[in-house]
């Protein structure tokens, strides 16, 4: 932080003197007194960010030994087609042109419009690693991570509306009012960084994704719990830094005499434990000033990283930044990342929901999102964090095997397919199947109660113990009928 | 969408496999084996009241009372059974009695059930071969139709009745009188009174949502009447910001927003007069009773008016995905659970909408229970309304219809028209923009088509074509016929009546027929609509009675699986008398099943209604409701610190005509109201930590609406006007853009324009406020039990580098400085008397002074804004 002061304020050590100081006011003057060592520090991204302090997130113990201490979650949001990326489907071509009706033996009906018939994949699928999983040509990175990733071929949801499904992938429910995945993690873990929020989010460059602030709100729960939204350039938080104006002396100054005068006050409420926490969460509020824009900020690393990510090329530079900051977030205590790739801008383009242009649409989102992810999985590898840190990927649900006007294809909440990588997961396996068509989730069915009881018990919680108690319920992220999926967890 | 429904299927144990491997062992004096006692006797009981907590499912305590190994094993305080010695065993103890907490929780078994276990256990705990099922697993929840007559006996079905008050020394207001007969008991000391300025500030903040001013607090010390106190609380309740305030606590019960959420996010253009309804209720001093009725059935009282049909707002205050509702018909199933949920929670602190699959795991409410509340609800539809007067409406109603249907017949005409050009020209489209194997679908004459060149022919043959290439493309004649068809449309769009204020409401009709609305048009598989074989319409005008169409009974509350038609009715267990369900209209248009509910629930009779709002009112007062689960007095809610005052206070209250204002008054005249929070007592703390005996005034952060009322009250640039549109103040763009795509924000520039008071803070569904978020707005799709009161960075944050905020206290130092210029001592006292209605201490006024003059005055303006003082009530 640099001094500008406009005027001369008197010193901070004369003024904290005078004040006899409490403990919030000692607090507060190390910090201030230290701050040139601590924005040093925090340049360098030194420990002063990293460290654990206890405070409103305390830690909490989880359960039993957990396999991951961070998640890593990658929502595709918009819809990618599991036919024409990772569920390899060969008799598409023998049935390209009848319709799926007459193979189903019953009408279903499509999101928009009316169906067409079933339409190959205008992708080339071949297999890859020692495992030998098929991926289409739109991942041609992530086809060499094969044998890290284990594909889920068989998730399914209840809804084919997008916000629906978004809920329901991100809180289990359809219904909007429910806690986030993350925001359970948040509850059930607390945060391991003090000076960090526990749940970041990051959205997509050119808007947020479908459902909104409700993908990661907090429903019923309290507020403190939902994600903290981050932005990838400028101050990652609203309200982080002063607005222009406003000198860091100035608000040193006033920081100063807060503390000084909210001391005096708690002094009059020996009791009331609310007012200490309200002095910290200004010493918080001055931690996160540091340390919040040195979490994203990826000047420091090095070109080979920058590379791996694909921030050297204009494609994959927004995702793969967003994957890097994920990255130096969770190496920082944060303790649940998520990413949205596709926003709302003109969503037939802007998001992986390929109605009317399959081939370039989905072109082009995997080539935004290939080499950023398959650059994540490598750098966590190398840096030994991929064992103690899950990256989930998905959408809020599948594409259907049926033409939509020989172009695109509508939604299918019937099946998609998701990826589970890192936190000793094995790799290079299937789990589940859809059917012959990639019309339903056949073998294995996954729910996202599954989905959300596998996540928590891989961070060492009992999905069945991890309740709160609402309008006298107690209710669990994996509802009544979530089970981990056994080849994940095993 | 039916096909895609993920529905769960439970496998449904058959109880009479269970009787078949009865007599295992036998040897039981009654003729029957102890397996066959346990099957008839013990079974049924364990299934009604055991197994859902300690099953196979839920262990609660550790304890799985699923089969005998289970039970001999035991749970966190040990084996339950003991065979061959109920009193000793843990199970027989707890059923009885004789040790605590007694089981099952709220609902104690009969003296003749309980004597059933202890034969059963003395017997030696003998137990069938059959699967611990529960009743809410199996089919027979649907048709049971009664509860233990011992479910009354728990505190909150029993009517209230005032008890004598309490003689004891040093108080008389009853209030405070019930309040020390329970510290007196547990020997607990009270604190003194608050100081005039601290109880001026409380009252303001309470009341009003707003600090008094430097001129009404002077008035006040001035003021040296013994009524003093009194005059003051008079005054705050006749002010119009009194509604605004107590109205926004009642809009979260009502989970009010301005906007349907999902995808769609719809604006609701006219919500906010069902906001401003809520306000003028409570200026106006509304009974209670009253208030109730006209929100559940305004549109069904003997005289209704706008104001009775706006109240129905209430009844689709909540989140409604406003698209493609008919292919859908599952949805309506939630809008009437959301209903439910919030009348039962809001009004009658009972969860009953955890009885929409099985009968309630914890309280007495039969999943009967809900589908008859249903069918008191289930001829519900939402409607726009005009606010003219009754007879102009229907018939503003009915020529727009008429005018409708005769534009869409003309349009129909025009279609006809252009369709042969349509052709062509989309053939033309499909050629450039389309694979070729689509254009040959389509070129292919219509009877060779193969199956799937007709889905794709179908598909693109929907497509649109630019409107000025189908002008080209038509015959000179054609162009005419269509100009002279558009001039009779604009003709018949001449005689349109000139659209009045509408509003939005409820009323009775058949959903089924709602028409159509955006989006319910698009789905392509008209064969997945439901379709209508009976005639029948939207609203009754027609000749006879309205009539409900039928309310099934869900089975597991699956949409798909409707079980017998209902009748309405109301809670079972709450229900004393035989009040009637259906008070038919005399206008023949609505059922009168809502108002028949409304009268139950506003009934005298109605253990619950009164007692929920007293002791949310009592809530708001003090920080925490006497019972603290504001929106559960069930089993598994909080119980009363004091059932004895609480029930006083709901019979006062009806006593007093359902009055608010007097229920306010009789608070804040108590000592209670007015003890000093300030108050430290160790023994006190030792016996009762938490203050739940009120020995003093317990603090409380204010809500996030009123910070930041309260920061443009103190810095005098707020608007006081009360009511009308909302106001969309500035969000930074960035966060708008995660919002999503639709969905209504008319960002304005901060300003005095946007300086009004919170309550008037647009709520869109998708989009909180930043301010109000960063202050624990809580989730406004369900109805609220209580604010929750976080202390985190982002608020610090906020307060700190928040443009609005620190414009706020430019504008406080500016005023501050106008009015007592070069001063600075009075300046920083002007401040304090301003921003904390109290003088600063001589160490405030020096640290004040000394920042002023090395900094300015706006930095102590802003300073104050951060004090945790002016962030509380106290």
């Amino acid at each position: 932080m640099t001094d500008k002061p406009k005027k001369k304020i008197w010193s901070r050590r004369d003024f904290l003197m005078q004040s006899g100081g409490g403990i919030a006011g000692l607090a507060l003057a190390s910090l201030l007194n230290d701050d040139k060592a601590f924005a040093q520090n925090a340049a360098l991204g030194g420990e002063q960010c990293s460290a654990t302090f206890p405070g409103a997130f305390e830690p909490k113990p989880p359960h039993f030994a957990p396999r991951a201490k961070h998640v890593i979650s990658l929502f595709m949001s918009g819809g990618p087609s599991q036919i024409d990326t990772f569920d390899y489907k060969p008799a598409l071509t023998k049935y390209a042109g009848v319709p799926l009706e007459d193979l189903i033996g019953e009408k279903f009906a499509v999101r928009q419009g009316m169906p067409g018939p079933l339409m190959p994949s205008p992708f080339e699928f071949k297999q890859h690693g020692e495992s030998g999983m098929w991926v289409s040509e739109l991942f041609p990175h992530l086809a060499k991570q094969v044998d890290d990733i284990a594909f889920i071929k068989s998730l399914y949801g209840r809804s084919n509306d997008h916000i629906q499904s978004t809920y329901e992938m991100q809180t289990g429910q359809i219904r909007v009012g429910f806690p986030s995945v993350g925001c359970w993690v948040t509850y059930g873990l607390g945060s391991e960084s003090s000076s960090l929020p526990a749940f970041v989010v990051m959205t997509d460059y050119r808007g947020g994704p479908l459902g909104g602030p409700a993908d990661w709100g907090s429903g019923f729960m309290p507020a403190t719990y939902q994600g903290t939204l981050f932005r990838s350039s400028g101050d990652p938080i609203v309200d982080l830094e002063a607005p222009e104006g406003l000198s860091d002396a100035q608000q040193q100054a006033r920081l100063e005499v807060l503390a000084r005068l909210n001391q005096m006050d708690m002094e009059k409420y020996p009791g009331n434990s609310e007012l200490a926490a309200r002095i910290s969460s200004y010493e918080l509020a001055y931690r996160m000033q540091g340390c919040a824009p040195e979490a994203i900020d990826i000047r420091s690393e090095s070109e080979a990283t920058k590379k791996l990510y694909g921030i050297d090329e204009a494609i994959t530079e927004p995702f793969g930044k967003q994957c890097l900051m994920a990255r130096r977030l969770v190496e920082r205590g944060v303790r649940f990342v998520q990413l949205f790739m596709g926003g709302v801008g003109v969503q037939n383009t802007d998001t992986w929901d390929a109605h009317s242009n399959l081939v370039e649409n989905h072109t082009l989102h995997a080539k935004e999102s290939d080499k950023p992810i398959a650059g994540l999985i490598q750098d966590l590898k190398a840096r030994g964090l991929l064992e103690d840190t899950l990256i989930v990927w998905h959408g809020e649900f599948g594409r259907m095997p049926i033409s939509q006007r020989g172009i695109g294809r509508d939604h299918n909440p019937g099946t998609q397919t998701a990826l589970m990588i890192g936190a000793g997961i094995e790799g290079g396996q299937q789990i589940g199947a859809s059917d012959e068509w990639g019309y339903k989730a056949l073998e294995q069915p996954i729910s996202a109660h599954d989905m959300h009881a596998t996540i928590l018990h891989l961070l060492g919680l009992d999905h069945e113990k991890l309740t709160y108690r609402y309008s006298g319920r107690d209710y669990r992220l994996s509802d009544i009928s979530g089970k981990p999926i056994p080849q994940i967890i095993a | 969408m039916p096909t895609m429904l993920h529905r769960m299927r439970v496998s449904i144990p058959v109880l009479s496999a269970v009787l078949a491997v009865a007599g295992i062992l036998s040897g039981s004096a009654n003729g029957q084996s102890d397996a066959e006692f346990f099957s008839h006797e013990i079974r049924p009981i364990m299934e009604r009241t055991c197994w859902n907590c300690h099953g196979e499912a839920v262990q609660s305590s550790g304890l799985d009372l699923s089969s005998r190994d289970a039970a001999l094993a035991g749970g966190n305080r040990g084996p339950a059974i003991i065979p061959g010695d109920a009193e000793a065993s843990r199970l027989f103890r707890q059923l009885a009695g004789l040790e605590g907490p007694q089981m099952p929780l709220g609902v104690p078994l009969s003296d003749d059930e309980i004597e059933k276990f202890r034969s059963w256990i003395n017997d030696g705990a003998v137990w069938d071969a059959g699967p611990a099922t529960t009743v809410a697993g199996s089919d027979f929840s649907a048709f049971a139709t009664d509860i233990p007559a011992s479910a009354r006996q728990y505190w909150a079905f029993q009517l209230p009745e005032k008890a004598a008050i309490p003689q004891v020394a040093n108080f008389d207001h009853p209030i405070d009188a019930f309040l020390e007969q329970r510290r007196l008991e547990e020997g607990i000391s009270v604190a003194p009174q608050a100081d005039k300025l601290t109880l001026l500030r409380r009252a303001y903040l309470d009341i009003i949502g707003l600090p008094p001013t430097v001129e009404e607090t002077e008035e006040f010390l001035n003021d040296n009447s013994p009524n003093a106190w009194e005059n003051v609380i008079d005054k705050l309740l006749a002010s119009p910001h009194y509604g605004e305030r107590w109205g926004r606590h009642w809009l979260d019960v009502a989970r009010y927003a301005d906007s349907d959420g999902y995808e769609q996010d719809v604006d609701r253009a006219n919500a906010w007069r069902y906001r401003d309804y809520v306000v003028d209720a409570f200026n106006s001093d509304k009974p209670y009773d009253q208030f109730i009725t006209e929100q559940l059935a305004g549109d069904e009282l003997d005289e209704t008016t706008h104001e009775s049909r706006i109240a129905t707002g209430f009844l689709r205050a909540g989140p409604r995905v406003n698209f493609r509702e008919k292919d859908n018909p599952e949805r309506r199933w939630d809008y009437l659970d959301d209903v439910i949920a919030t009348v039962g929670r809001g009004m009658l602190g009972m969860t009953i909408q955890c009885a929409r699959c099985h009968d309630h795991k914890f309280d007495p409410i039969l999943q009967k229970d809900y589908y008859s509340f249903t069918a008191s609800i289930f001829g519900y539809v939402e409607t726009d309304w005009p606010m003219l007067p009754d007879d102009q409406a229907l018939e503003y109603l009915s020529t727009t219809a008429e005018l409708d249907d005769r534009v869409s017949s003309i349009r129909e005409q025009i279609r006809d028209i252009e369709q042969p050009y349509l052709t062509e020209l989309k053939i033309e489209r499909i050629r450039n923009e389309f694979p070729p194997d689509i254009l040959e679908a389509v070129l292919v004459p219509e009877e060779e088509r193969t199956d799937g060149q007709k889905l794709l022919a179908a598909q693109v043959l929907t497509l649109g074509v630019p409107r000025d290439q189908v002008d080209t493309a038509m015959s000179q004649e054609a162009r005419a016929q269509r100009e002279a068809l558009r001039r009779l449309i604009e003709e018949v769009e001449g005689q349109r009546p000139e659209e009045p204020p509408m509003i939005e409401v409820v009323t009775d009709g058949d959903f089924r027929y709602t028409p159509d609305r955006a989006g319910d048009n698009v789905l392509g598989c008209p064969e997945c609509r439901i379709q209508m074989d009976v005639p029948g319409s939207f609203l009754h005008d027609g000749e006879g009675a309205y009539e409900v169409p039928p309310a099934p009974f869900l089975i597991r509350g699956d949409p798909f699986s409707e079980g017998p038609e209902m009748t309405p009715d109301f809670l079972t267990v709450a229900k004393y008398g035989n009040p009637p369900t259906v008070l038919p209209r005399d206008n023949g248009r609505t059922s009168g099943r809502r108002l028949a509910l409304a009268n139950w629930i506003t009934s005298e009779e109605n253990p619950l209604t009164a007692r929920v709002w007293v002791n949310r009112v009592w809530h708001h007062h003090f920080g925490r409701g006497i019972v603290a689960s504001l929106d559960n007095f069930g089993v598994v809610g909080e119980r009363p610190t004091n059932q004895e005052l609480l029930d006083w206070l709901a019979v006062e209250f009806m006593e007093q005509g359902w009055s608010t204002k007097e229920l306010h008054r009789l608070i804040m005249t108590s000592e209670a109201y007015k003890m000093a929070s300030a108050y430290e007592n160790e023994q006190n703390s030792l016996v009762d930590l938490e203050n739940h005996l009120l020995w003093k005034y317990r603090p409380q952060r204010l809500e996030a609406e009123a910070i930041r009322d309260v920061i443009m009250a103190t810095s005098g640039g707020i608007d006081l006007s009360v009511g009308g549109q909302p106001i969309f103040p500035y969000i930074p763009q960035e966060i708008l853009d995660t919002a999503i795509l639709f969905g209504r924000w008319d960002n304005q520039v901060d300003g005095p324009e946007v300086w009004r008071r919170s309550l008037y803070v647009y709520r869109r569904r998708t989009l909180s406020f930043p301010f109000f978020e960063t202050f624990d707005l809580p989730d406004q799709n369900q109805t609220i039990n209580a604010r929750n009161t976080s202390t985190v960075a982002p608020q610090a944050l906020t307060l700190m580098n928040n443009p609005f905020v620190i414009g706020q206290a430019g504008l406080f130092a500016d005023r501050v400085a106008e009015n007592t210029p070069y001063d600075i001592d009075l300046q920083v006292e002007m401040v304090y008397r301003t921003a904390l209605t109290r003088p600063p201490t001589a160490e405030e006024a020096e640290v004040g002074r000394q920042l002023v003059e090395l900094g300015s005055l706006n930095d102590l303006t802003h300073v104050v804004f951060n004090l945790s003082e002016f962030l509380y009530r106290r």
